[in-house]
C-alpha cells in the first residue's frame, strides 16, 4: 500500500524503504517456513521467537505509513478522489496493523484473546460466532438477523451488523425496517405490530419493554427453557393484560393468536434453509458490503416465491390457520369457490 | 467486436422479432415469481441510487444497459442459484428469464453471443450498497402489504450464521480433509 502510494506521489525514497521492509518481512517468514519444516507441527516456541522479530522488523511500517498520508496531504497535483480513496486505505489498513499488533503481544503476555478476535485480517467484521454450539467446531463468518411473518415466512426486514454483538441488539433495527414499510403505504389505517416471538436470546427486559410500551406483545418469547405453550389459558390472557400499560392493553383474542405464534423453531429453521438454497448462507461476495448484497437479494428471492405460493393459495394448514387468525383473506376467493357453485 | 459484444436486445439481431411472453406458459414457475415484484418503484429506486453516487460526466456513449434487467439478473442469480456467467448465458436462451428481465421482444440472431456480459452485471453489483438493498426490500414488503398478501401483525426475529464461502482450494485444506477422510 505504502508502495503504490509511494509510486503515485513519485517519492522513490519512501518507495525503497517500503520495499525494504517487505524484503525483511518476507525474509523472517522464509526462516519461520524452514524451521517448521519436517516437523509436520507448529511449535509454540517458534512461533513466538517469529512474532517477536516480525514485529521488530514492522516497527518502521508505522512510520512509512505516516509519511505516505503526508505525501498525500502534501501533493496537490493529483485530483480530489484518488488521495481520498488512498488515504481511506491507508487509514484502514493502518488500523488493522495495531489491532493485530495488540492481538500478537496478547498472545505473547500468555493472556486470553477476548470474543472479538480477528480471524481475517481483510474482513475485520468476520468472527467466530459463539453461540449454542458444543457438540461442533466454532462456526465463522456473520451473523443476519431476519423478521419474518409468522404464517407464510415473508421475511420484512433484514440487519447485518457488523461483527457479532449480540442477538438483543438486533430487534429495533429489525422493527425499524419493518416500521418503515407501514409508513410507506397509502392506506390511512396502517397495520400495526401486534406480537414478535423469538427465541431465548431475546428474553431479556431490555428487549421486552420498549416493545410492550409499543403495544407489542411478546408472549411468543419464552422465559425459560420450557416450551411455550400453544393455547393461552384465561388466566394467562389476564396476566398478559395486567402487564400492559393502558393505552395498549390488548385484547383476549390478541393474546390468545399471539400465544399461538410463538416462537417455533422448525418454522425458523424452514426459513433459513430456503435462504440457504439461494445462497443466503454461504457468502461468496467479499467484505461487509458483499455479504449485505448477497442476503438481501436470497430474501427478494425468497419473498418473490413466497408470494407466489400464497398467490396460488400452495400454503401448509398451519399457514392457512394463521391467514385466518391476521384475516387475511385467499387470494381469488370467488375463484376458489369456483367449483362448489358449478 | 469489442463493441458489438455488448450489444443489447433493442440494438442487435437482424432477424424475425419474437414475442417472449408468448413462449412462457401462464403457470412457469419464473413467469409468476417475476410477476410478483413491484418493479417500477424497484428501478425507480435503483435509477435515483446511480444518480446521486455514480451521476454522470457526459451524456455521450451509447445508452447503458437497462436497469430493470441488471436488477433482475441479479435477484434471479439467487433464484436459480446460477453463477454471472450461467445467469447471463441463460438470458440468451431461456425465454423464462428473457420474461422475468422484462424483455418484450428479441431478434433471432445466431451470430449475437451475449445480451449482457458478466462483467457488466459484476460493474452493476459493484454499485449497490446496504442503504439501497434495505430500500428494496422495503418496497417489496409494501407492495405485499397493499395487495393484502401479507400481514406485519405476528412476526418472529432470529438470527443465523453465514459462512464465508471462499472458493479457493488451499493446500491446508486439501490436507485436513485428506487427513480427516484417511
Amino acid at each position: 500500500m505504502v508502495e503504490k502510494i509511494a509510486l503515485h506521489v513519485h517519492r522513490p525514497s519512501l518507495q525503497q524503504d517500503a520495499q525494504k521492509v517487505q524484503q525483511q518481512l518476507k525474509k523472517v517468514m522464509r526462516t519461520f517456513g524452514r524451521q517448521c519444516r519436517g516437523q509436520q507441527r507448529l511449535l509454540v516456541q517458534w512461533v513466538r521467537q517469529t512474532e517477536r522479530q516480525l514485529l521488530e522488523v514492522g516497527q518502521s511500517v508505522g512510520r512509512l505509513a505516516m509519511g505516505a498520508a503526508l505525501y498525500l496531504q502534501e501533493d496537490s497535483s493529483l485530483e480530489n478522489p484518488p488521495p481520498q480513496r488512498f488515504l481511506a486505505q491507508l487509514r484502514q489498513a493502518a488500523q488493522h496493523y495495531e489491532q493485530i499488533e495488540q492481538q500478537s503481544r496478547r498472545l505473547i503476555h500468555g493472556h486470553p484473546l477476548p470474543h472479538a478476535k480477528i480471524v481475517n485480517p481483510y474482513d475485520r467484521t468476520i468472527a467466530p460466532i459463539l453461540k449454542g454450539k458444543s457438540n461442533a467446531p466454532v462456526q465463522f463468518g456473520k451473523k443476519p438477523g431476519i423478521l419474518a411473518e409468522m404464517a407464510t415466512g415473508f421475511i420484512f426486514a433484514l440487519h447485518l451488523p457488523q461483527g457479532n454483538p449480540d442477538d438483543a441488539s438486533y430487534v429495533p433495527p429489525l422493527i425499524e425496517g419493518v416500521d418503515g414499510a407501514i409508513n410507506a403505504l397509502e392506506r390511512s389505517r396502517k397495520p400495526q405490530i401486534q406480537s414478535l416471538a423469538g427465541d431465548l436470546a431475546f428474553r431479556y427486559d431490555s428487549v421486552r419493554q420498549p416493545l410492550h410500551a409499543r403495544g407489542i406483545l411478546t408472549t411468543g418469547i419464552p422465559s425459560t427453557t420450557d416450551p411455550l405453550p400453544q393455547t393461552a389459558s384465561p388466566q394467562q390472557v389476564l396476566a398478559v393484560q395486567q402487564s400492559m400499560s393502558f393505552p395498549h392493553i390488548p385484547s383476549a383474542h390478541q393474546v390468545k393468536v399471539a400465544t399461538a405464534c410463538g416462537y417455533s423453531r422448525p418454522f425458523v429453521e424452514s426459513l433459513i434453509e430456503q435462504l440457504a438454497c439461494r445462497g443466503g448462507t454461504h457468502l461468496k461476495y467479499k467484505g461487509h458490503r458483499g455479504a449485505v448484497i448477497q442476503v438481501s437479494t436470497a430474501i427478494l428471492a425468497h419473498n418473490a416465491a413466497t408470494l407466489t405460493r400464497i398467490l396460488q393459495n400452495r400454503l401448509t394448514k398451519r399457514a392457512q390457520r394463521c391467514r385466518r387468525w391476521f384475516r387475511l383473506r385467499p387470494p381469488k376467493p370467488l375463484e376458489n369457490n369456483k367449483r362448489k357453485n358449478d | 467486436m469489442g463493441i458489438i459484444r455488448h450489444l443489447q436486445h433493442w440494438l442487435g439481431g437482424s432477424g424475425p422479432s419474437l414475442i417472449v411472453s408468448d413462449f412462457v406458459p401462464d403457470d412457469h414457475f419464473l413467469r409468476l415469481w417475476a410477476d410478483t415484484f413491484p418493479w417500477e418503484s424497484m428501478v425507480a429506486a435503483v435509477d435515483r441510487h446511480m444518480a446521486t453516487y455514480f451521476p454522470k460526466e457526459t451524456q455521450r456513449g451509447r445508452p447503458p444497459v437497462s436497469t430493470r434487467v441488471l436488477l433482475a439478473l441479479e435477484i434471479l442469480k439467487a433464484e436459480l442459484a446460477c453463477s454471472d456467467e450461467q445467469i447471463c448465458s441463460r438470458l440468451r436462451t431461456d425465454f423464462a428469464v428473457m420474461y422475468a428481465c422484462g424483455l418484450e421482444r428479441v431478434h433471432a440472431d445466431r451470430r449475437q453471443s451475449h445480451f449482457v456480459l458478466p462483467s457488466v452485471l459484476a460493474q452493476f453489483r459493484g454499485r449497490l450498497d446496504e442503504t439501497l438493498m434495505a430500500e428494496l426490500i422495503q418496497i417489496q414488503s409494501t407492495a405485499a402489504m397493499e395487495e393484502g398478501l401479507v400481514s406485519p401483525s405476528h412476526l418472529v426475529v432470529d438470527t443465523f450464521p453465514s459462512e464465508q464461502g471462499s472458493q479457493r482450494v488451499n493446500d491446508a485444506a486439501t490436507l485436513y480433509k485428506a487427513k480427516k477422510k484417511s
